[in-house]
């Protein structure tokens, strides 16, 4: 449907745009221009997979990374102080190390893929059925399967989930019986005088 | 050849409905919410006031387009943007009839939800390059709303594709030939109808532009073609919603007599003013209440929704 001239220039196209949005995401002084970056970069990362014919791994990647993570990113950075944000200098010896590493995996990847032997796919009708054979493939309890590895990821998650609840939940502190904490259902608590608020704050820091 | 051409046809169709629809849907619910709430409402300008579109629009656009000095410029520009793009991109996936649809992918509800995923960029962005404390406070409001009822949208569909057995709007309309999947699912019917307002932020879920307490919210700043966009696109948002609500749950477009692009318009107006209803009815929730609401009703009730469905259809194979 589509000449293999078109291709070329579209795959090029993308690719170029993703290296420098991902060139942005790396450079950019402001910590949000750089979040935009790398969102940029995810998104059209999806594109080169609509292109393989990937299509549910191009929603995937948009739905979780771009819609998911680039977001909570966006969203963490709204919650800092925007002034803070806006230049960081580097001490010289971060510098150094940085760019020592940059430069090692840098060889490390031209390494791994000088030595590739990329091969041509045999045909573009075999991942006709990309989704089926995806949901097979993870609830398989065979040798190809990826039963065990979802199921610990899930559990990861889960843990995750109640660490975070755990952390973020208010306890009140036992000496003070009284206290702004100990709203954990949701209903309105009456608060007390600023000055105990203050108090326990301090103390729960000490 | 021909193909393109329709396709160029489809696509321009959609796109012109689209638009028009959205600035008539203001002069629309401007004189639905009056009838409701027993005033006149625009009806001055023209047959029925229906010359206030037009007026609203050359107003728009001459305004002054303005920056403020204080905003971080290149991201203020592009934020509106976000909201009206993912709109319209969702409805590529939306069937009007057998035959008038942009393209019948085999992820279109995944694609859509994708896109719907991606709306909250413009709030944040907006809130965020302002550079302004009401704005950035509904835009933190905004992510959070969106973030957390985004969850279970998504979850509230995944009961349709299991019955359906695909991801392809197109297969899920034929599959309701006999039976509308709002009989079959009606609990998936109502979260996914409750997480569209909300993604739409719309009263009860406005939150993030409430008027009495932030300003305007994360779009305090905007003024001109760029706070049109934003408008144009939360009316593109209610019009998507009740186009996937039709083409999800109510059977999209079957129905008897009519031809089904008649159908399908008829059912998505029908959400429509009942959206505006529900607007002129239901006052503003309080932000802890729409937090425990999402997460603490909605969540479960989606899940157990789903595991239902799941042992439904293992037990009838």
């Amino acid at each position: 449907m589509i000449s293999d001239a078109t291709y070329t220039v579209m795959f090029y196209g993308l690719s170029a745009t993703v290296i420098l949005l991902a060139l942005l995401a790396v450079n950019a002084r402001q910590l949000l221009r750089a979040a935009l970056g790398l969102m940029g970069m995810l998104a059209l990362s999806a594109g080169l997979y609509v292109m393989l014919r990937a299509e549910f791994l191009a929603g995937v990647q948009i739905l979780v990374y771009v819609g998911g993570i680039v977001v909570l990113i966006v969203f963490a950075i709204m919650l800092t102080r925007s002034s803070e944000l806006l230049e960081d200098h580097p001490a010289k010896l971060t510098r150094i190390l940085g760019a020592t590493f940059s430069i090692m995996f840098m060889l490390i990847a031209c390494y791994a893929l000088g030595t590739t032997k990329f091969t041509e796919s045999e045909s573009t009708q075999a991942v006709r059925d990309e989704v089926r054979d995806i949901g097979l493939a993870l609830l398989d309890r065979g040798a190809n399967g990826y039963l065990l590895p979802f199921e610990a990821i899930s559990l990861l998650l889960l843990v995750a989930v109640i660490g975070g609840t755990v952390v973020a939940r208010k306890t009140p502190p036992k000496h003070q019986p009284f206290t702004t904490g100990g709203d954990l259902r949701g209903e309105t608590v009456a608060h007390p005088p600023l000055v105990q608020d203050d108090e326990h704050v301090v103390e729960s820091k000490s | 050849m021909s193909s393109v051409v329709t396709s160029l046809l489809v696509i321009v169709f959609v796109l012109f409905s689209l638009l028009t629809t959205a600035s008539l849907l203001i002069w629309l619910e401007r004189r639905l919410l009056a009838l409701w709430q027993d005033r006149y409402g625009p009806n001055r300008v023209g047959p029925f006031g229906l010359g206030q579109v037009l007026a609203d629009m050359i107003k728009i656009f001459f305004k002054e387009d303005w920056t403020p000095p204080f905003a971080d410029r290149p991201v203020f520009v592009i934020a509106p943007t976000f909201i009206v793009i993912t709109a319209l991109m969702s409805f590529a996936v939306v069937p009007f009839s057998p035959s008038i649809l942009v393209s019948d992918i085999d992820i279109g509800v995944l694609f859509f939800l994708a896109m719907s995923s991606l709306g909250v960029y413009s709030v944040a962005l907006a809130g965020w390059a302002s550079n302004n404390k009401y704005a950035l406070l509904g835009a933190l409001r905004a992510s959070a709303q969106m973030l957390a009822y985004e969850v279970f949208m998504g979850l509230s569909l995944m009961g349709v594709v299991a019955i359906t057995g695909s991801f392809s709007m197109q297969a899920i309309v034929k599959a309701q030939e006999n039976i509308w999947f709002i009989v079959l699912q009606p609990i998936g019917f109502v979260i996914f109808m409750i997480a569209g307002i909300a993604e739409t932020h719309r009263i009860p879920f406005d939150l993030p532009e409430a008027e009495s307490e932030l300003v305007a919210g994360f779009h305090s700043e905007y003024s001109g073609m760029k706070f049109g966009m934003f408008f144009v696109g939360e009316y593109i948002g209610i019009t998507l919603i009740s186009a996937l609500l039709v083409t999800l749950f109510m059977g999209g477009w079957h129905g008897p007599f009519l031809p089904p692009v008649l159908w399908f318009f008829i059912k998505v107006f029908f959400f429509i003013c009942g959206f505006i209803l529900l607007r002129a009815s239901l006052p503003r929730m309080r932000y802890d209440q729409l937090m425990a609401f999402g997460w603490k009703l909605m969540l479960p009730l989606s899940l157990l929704n789903l595991m239902a469905t799941g042992a439904v259809i293992l037990w009838s194979s």
